[in-house]
């Protein structure tokens, strides 16, 4: 008999979060492995209209609810819903929404949980899981225990799966078995304070050119952001320059900040502390621009170049728009 | 009462053993760094007056009462250790199962704790104690605050920030941005020596290696170094225009620019 495969799919001002996407895709991958089909557990405002991720890769919808409050709030739903569906795997995304609901159903279900995880698989009905653990110095693959129960909670991190593009299709809705909200249910949003300028997702961005100390000030990201334009990404940043308040935290990217896999980082003026480093050591190609010839992050950059940003990149800007044609 | 783990320092040299569990005797331990932001925002809680007293509750090894004795240099009042031959190896949810047991002891007003460990890194914990207690949880807190019978925390949206509040008791995890942990003064790390810490085993907890689990329903069955990266190409002692050359073609053969 097939399994199924949920996955937490978070909604953000009527649609679904780049991750609830992903997971879509991913679950829909591990559920032609299980025989089963691709249940996505939907929460967040619009998520009322979550049918539209049968494009994405679900073949069903749970709601958990549709209003506004915190993430946990929906924990008793989502262990309802799990209780009922008895996937083989939850999928949740390693933010800090999804880590919240994985663990409610950890603590509610006695749920074995792993991750965040950077792969998982389904080997003879059982989920095998690989994580980069100890700052990424070793992986480790696990799975459950004999005793475990038969449902597994996955913390998956960003970029693992892609989303699917150009599908179709309509998933049908159903509403979560009814389940009192319980005490998690107790938590609300009292004050909401919305930045004044649009923050770019770093989760979703193919580029990111990011800062760190060196870049000195807030003005000097302004040169950093010229070159992410050119090349169609975002600015990001070390904690040292989001706690000098140069950017906002949302950029941060690290232990403490956003964890980000994209095509291209560039790290301008960032040492590369370990902190750093285990929030963007997956990107697929690092070019690091820094004065230091000792910095760690010449130690795992692909490209590691030595001099001043200031200099640099006013110049690869403009060379880059020139062969581009523009 | 701040929950902390012991971990490795991040710079020191790290073994498993036999059978893929970490060699903690092999490692040179620390608080969780991230624990000590937990351990600042509960003592300028006290400091405020806004809380009466602060505790730490810890599960791990013997050695791990070091690890409270350091917290308890820093401040706070009393100390707790679970620990028993039954809990090696112990995954989020027996970890979240033991502290959930030693926190509904201790009946707490707030359980504290760092928002992530070093070593692990699923930030589940929390989450996991407040299901198994039955209370709120207040999350990711970049501070928190306590008004009468409720507990606030300011926490980090995607493009902004939210107030989030409920009614004591409640679990509550803190990140890096409350402020940076003090240093133990000469004064403190004396005067931690004579505060009481208390020792509990499972079965003080009226739990057994059976309800347990034996301590994990995750096990490790591979552990294996990462593929080792091609070495840096770097680009050094020459002109700005050299170097720009050189990324710039390195771009466009990466096919990223």
């Amino acid at each position: 008999m097939g399994r199924e495969i949920a996955f937490l799919a978070e909604f953000v001002g009527g649609s679904p979060t780049h991750a609830a996407l992903e997971l879509a895709a991913g679950a829909a991958d591990l559920a032609t492995q299980s025989g089963g089909s691709a249940v996505a557990l939907a929460y967040g405002p619009g998520a009322k209209a979550a049918g539209s991720l049968g494009a994405a890769g679900a073949s069903r919808v749970v709601l958990l609810g549709d209003d506004p409050s915190p993430a946990i709030t929906h924990a008793a739903a989502a262990a309802a819903a799990a209780g009922e569906l008895e996937p083989l795997a939850v999928l949740a995304p390693a933010t800090p929404n999804g880590r919240d609901l994985a663990a409610a159903l950890v603590g509610l279900l006695g749920l074995p949980a792993f991750g965040p995880v950077r792969a998982v698989r389904i080997e003879e009905g059982r989920v095998r899981t690989e994580q980069a653990t100890l700052q990424g110095t070793v992986i480790t693959v696990s799975e459950p225990t004999e005793t475990a129960p038969a449902t597994s909670v996955v913390l998956v991190l960003p970029s693992t799966f892609t989303p699917r593009e150009g599908g179709s299709g309509s998933a049908a809705v159903a509403e979560a078995p009814k389940a009192e909200a319980g005490p998690l249910g107790k938590a609300k949003i009292v004050e909401s304070h919305p930045a004044e300028a649009a923050v770019a997702n770093l989760e979703e961005a193919h580029v990111i050119v990011a800062g760190g100390r060196g870049v000195g000030s807030a003005d000097g990201f302004a040169i950093l952001q010229e070159l992410a334009t050119a090349l169609g990404g975002a600015v990001g940043a070390s904690r040292a320059a989001a706690d000098a308040g140069w950017v906002p935290y949302q950029l941060q990217i690290g232990q403490t900040g956003k964890v980000v896999k994209p095509a291209l980082y560039v790290g301008c003026g960032i040492s590369g502390a370990i902190q750093h480093r285990v929030g963007m050591q997956t990107a697929e190609n690092v070019l690091a621009i820094n004065k230091d010839p000792d910095a760690p992050i010449g130690e795992f950059a692909d490209l590691f170049v030595v001099g001043d940003l200031f200099t640099i990149l006013p110049k690869l800007t403009a060379e880059i728009r020139r062969r581009k044609g523009l | 009462m701040v929950c902390l783990k012991q971990v490795p320092a991040t710079t020191s040299e790290k073994r498993y053993t036999a059978d893929l569990r970490l060699d903690r005797a092999a490692s040179e331990a620390v608080i969780n760094p991230l624990d000590e932001y937990a351990i600042e925002q509960a003592l300028r809680l006290q400091e405020s007056g806004a809380v009466e007293s602060v505790g730490y509750l810890s599960m791990g090894p013997d050695q791990a009462a070091e690890a409270l004795r350091r917290a308890l240099a820093m401040g706070g009042d009393d100390a707790t250790l679970v620990t028993d031959p039954g809990l090696g190896g112990a995954d989020a949810w027996a970890t979240a199962r033991v502290l959930a047991a030693a926190l509904d002891r201790i009946a707490p007003d707030i359980a504290l704790m760092g928002m992530a460990s070093d070593d692990a890194r699923g930030s589940l914990v929390p989450g996991a104690v407040a299901a198994l207690r039955g209370v709120p949880l207040l999350s990711y807190g970049s501070e928190l605050r306590v008004d009468g019978s409720v507990a606030r925390v300011r926490r980090l949206t995607a493009d902004g920030f939210d107030i989030v509040e409920a009614p004591m008791p409640v679990v509550a995890s803190v990140t890096d941005q409350v402020g940076e942990p003090r240093y133990a003064s000469l004064k403190g790390i004396m005067a931690a020596k004579r505060k009481p810490m208390e020792t509990w085993s499972l079965g003080d907890l009226g739990l057994s290696p059976d309800d347990l689990h034996g301590a994990a329903l995750t096990r490790v069955v591979e552990v294996r170094k990462p593929e080792a990266k091609p070495p840096t190409e770097r680009v050094e002692n020459v002109s700005a225009d050299e170097a720009v050359t050189r990324i710039a073609d390195w771009l466009a053969a990466r096919k990223l620019a």
